[in-house]
């Protein structure tokens, strides 16, 4: 706000006050939100490093048994056994509120299946494919756990970089320049003030003479 | 099944089966194979009698999955010659023995229809080893629809279990029972075919039982490690030395101790005893284990048809000795070649060997 544009008026004054008021409540409350977001951002961030960690181990362990389902089965077995899956897992995606930040919130199911359910016979396969089924059921159950950590955790930063950048003008923009229009302001009216009491003066010396 | 006449056909049969075994790749050149690079395997691999398949597919496939197919194609190839030479009698037989590999086809042929695949995506994962040749599966690629598929193979052997459990397994959307069910009455027709009128004949009998022995033992390991409940009693094949009944009261055991004591005290083949009570102390059963367990099952199968084919040099044991060599062998080498394309070490590679 440039001071030129400021008008030198008692209403001007009180209202520049209420805004600077409202300002600092406003950073106080913003200040707050931060640190609360912080905090949560890092328990989230603890979580996700769990989940990564736990995703990656098991994206490993999917990928070692393709190879050894493939070296074993061959990859036309495998291609056959595959063609069995007949139900596609399905993501259930719901919403929750962390200070504001609207989350989501996957569940899955259809995803861990049992030895039966799988769609391929047991008397023409091998217990490898048992094996590689069951590691990718995991590695998609970790997939999806690990999206809504991740999601989540990608929300909390945004939000945290919007509520630091509001903080930061306020405290570093709109606080400082509302201030200075007051002090503005404030000034004019006390020179104002004292221009119209030497004016009296002048006036009434001027009517003694 | 026409009994065959004289030792004549035998001795011709036998003699050429003797001498193909003689081609095939012998265990030393497997622990060479694991010590190249995989170019070098390549390379050794397209010198030897896969030579033809692998040009001619060179168009349509790349790196391993050409070599993969390749095995695949020579495979059936193989089997295919094994019937034309085969005389009558011996070739019904043969015919039902290698009926496996049309129930795997038409469950492939059936599973993609079911998903929507394009008969080119089909086509790439059969094996025509058996009895449905190359010409007859391509021909029922094209059929738009598992019902069409199911009209198509009216002539085959096993189509009243196929036409009986289609719809379930259409409805339902799994086809596991249905192929449980195709292969209980392979062994069923193999059982019923098997005995007289062919040399060596009652002993395969013996033989086949064993299998169904150690299928259904796999089978009851993997369905015991995976916690399976339901309906178990139709993995089960029947014809073994335990009946389902049987099979089913040990899976309902509880103590692995138990389970163990249970299968031991029913087993007559010690072989296989001795075999259960080395994984029994070893690490009992867990998932890592069972592959381990599966191996030796299958290698301790393979010794008794080396073992008889040895005793009955000229009987039905030489051809399907040779049979199940052959199939080792494509095993084998394509467990070569994807172990070293997936990185896989030279230790956990032959771990995974048949020899």
């Amino acid at each position: 706000m440039a001071l030129r544009d400021v008008k030198p008026t008692r209403s001007e004054l009180i209202n520049l006050k209420r805004k600077i008021r409202l300002s600092e409540r406003g950073y106080n409350i913003l200040k707050m939100k931060r640190d609360g977001l912080i905090l949560e951002f890092f328990k989230v961030l603890d979580e996700a490093k769990t989940t990564r960690g736990a995703l990656e181990e098991k994206y490993g362990k999917a990928v070692g048994m393709i190879a050894l389902s493939n070296t074993v089965e061959g990859t036309l077995a495998l291609k056959s056994a595959a063609l069995s899956v007949k139900e596609i897992p399905t993501i259930q995606l719901k919403s929750k509120n962390i200070m504001g930040v609207v989350v989501p919130e996957i569940s899955s199911s259809k995803v861990k299946k049992g030895l039966l359910e799988r769609g391929y016979g047991l008397l023409g396969t091998t217990s490898v494919m048992d094996e590689t089924a069951s590691s990718y059921e995991d590695l998609v159950e970790a997939i999806i756990r690990s999206a809504e950590i991740e999601t989540t955790m990608k929300k909390l930063l945004d939000e945290i970089e919007s509520t630091k950048r509001r903080v930061n003008a306020l405290e570093f923009k709109v606080i400082p320049e509302l201030t200075e229009a007051r002090d503005f302001i404030k000034m004019r009216l006390d020179e104002m003030e004292r221009e119209e009491l030497f004016r009296l003066k002048k006036i009434k010396a001027r009517t003694k003479g | 099944m026409s009994a065959i006449v004289g030792s004549a056909p035998y001795l011709y049969v036998c003699t050429r089966f003797r001498v193909r075994r003689m081609k095939l790749i012998p265990q030393e050149e497997y622990l060479r194979m694991l010590q190249m690079s995989l170019p070098e395997i390549i390379r050794l691999i397209q010198e030897t009698e896969y030579k033809r398949e692998i040009d001619e597919l060179s168009h349509s496939f790349r790196g391993i999955d050409l070599i993969e197919v390749a095995l695949s194609w020579n495979l059936a190839k193989t089997y295919q010659k094994v019937l034309e030479i085969m005389p009558e009698g011996l070739r019904e037989m043969t015919e039902s023995y290698l009926r496996r590999w049309d129930i795997q086809n038409v469950l492939a042929i059936l599973r993609g229809k079911a998903q929507g695949l394009p008969p080119g995506k089909i086509k790439e994962v059969l094996i025509p080893a058996g009895e449905l040749d190359r010409d007859y599966l391509d021909k029922i690629i094209t059929c738009a629809e598992p019902g069409k598929v199911l009209e198509s193979l009216k002539r085959w052997r096993l189509y009243p279990v196929l036409a009986r459990e289609l719809p379930r397994a259409t409805e339902s959307g799994s086809f596991s029972f249905l192929e449980n069910e195709l292969y209980k009455q392979f062994y069923h027709d193999i059982l019923d075919e098997t005995g007289a009128g062919i040399k060596g004949g009652k002993e395969f009998l013996e033989f086949l039982r064993l299998e169904i022995d150690i299928r259904n033992l796999q089978i009851l390991f993997r369905l015991r490690v995976n916690g399976a409940k339901g309906e178990v009693v139709t993995f089960f094949i029947p014809g073994g030395t335990f009946t389902v009944e049987e099979l089913v009261r040990l899976h309902e055991t509880s103590s692995t101790d138990a389970f163990f004591d249970s299968l031991t005290a029913q087993l007559k083949n010690r072989e296989l005893i001795s075999l259960l009570g080395r994984f029994r102390q070893k690490n009992g059963l867990v998932p890592g284990a069972l592959h381990e367990i599966e191996n030796a099952l299958t290698l301790m199968q393979y010794s008794r048809l080396e073992m008889m084919a040895r005793y009955h040099s000229f009987s039905i044991w030489p051809i399907l000795a040779y049979i199940e060599r052959k199939k080792q062998e494509i095993t084998n080498l394509r467990a070569i070649t994807r172990g070293k394309q997936a990185g896989l070490s030279t230790e956990q590679i032959r771990n995974y060997l048949v020899m």
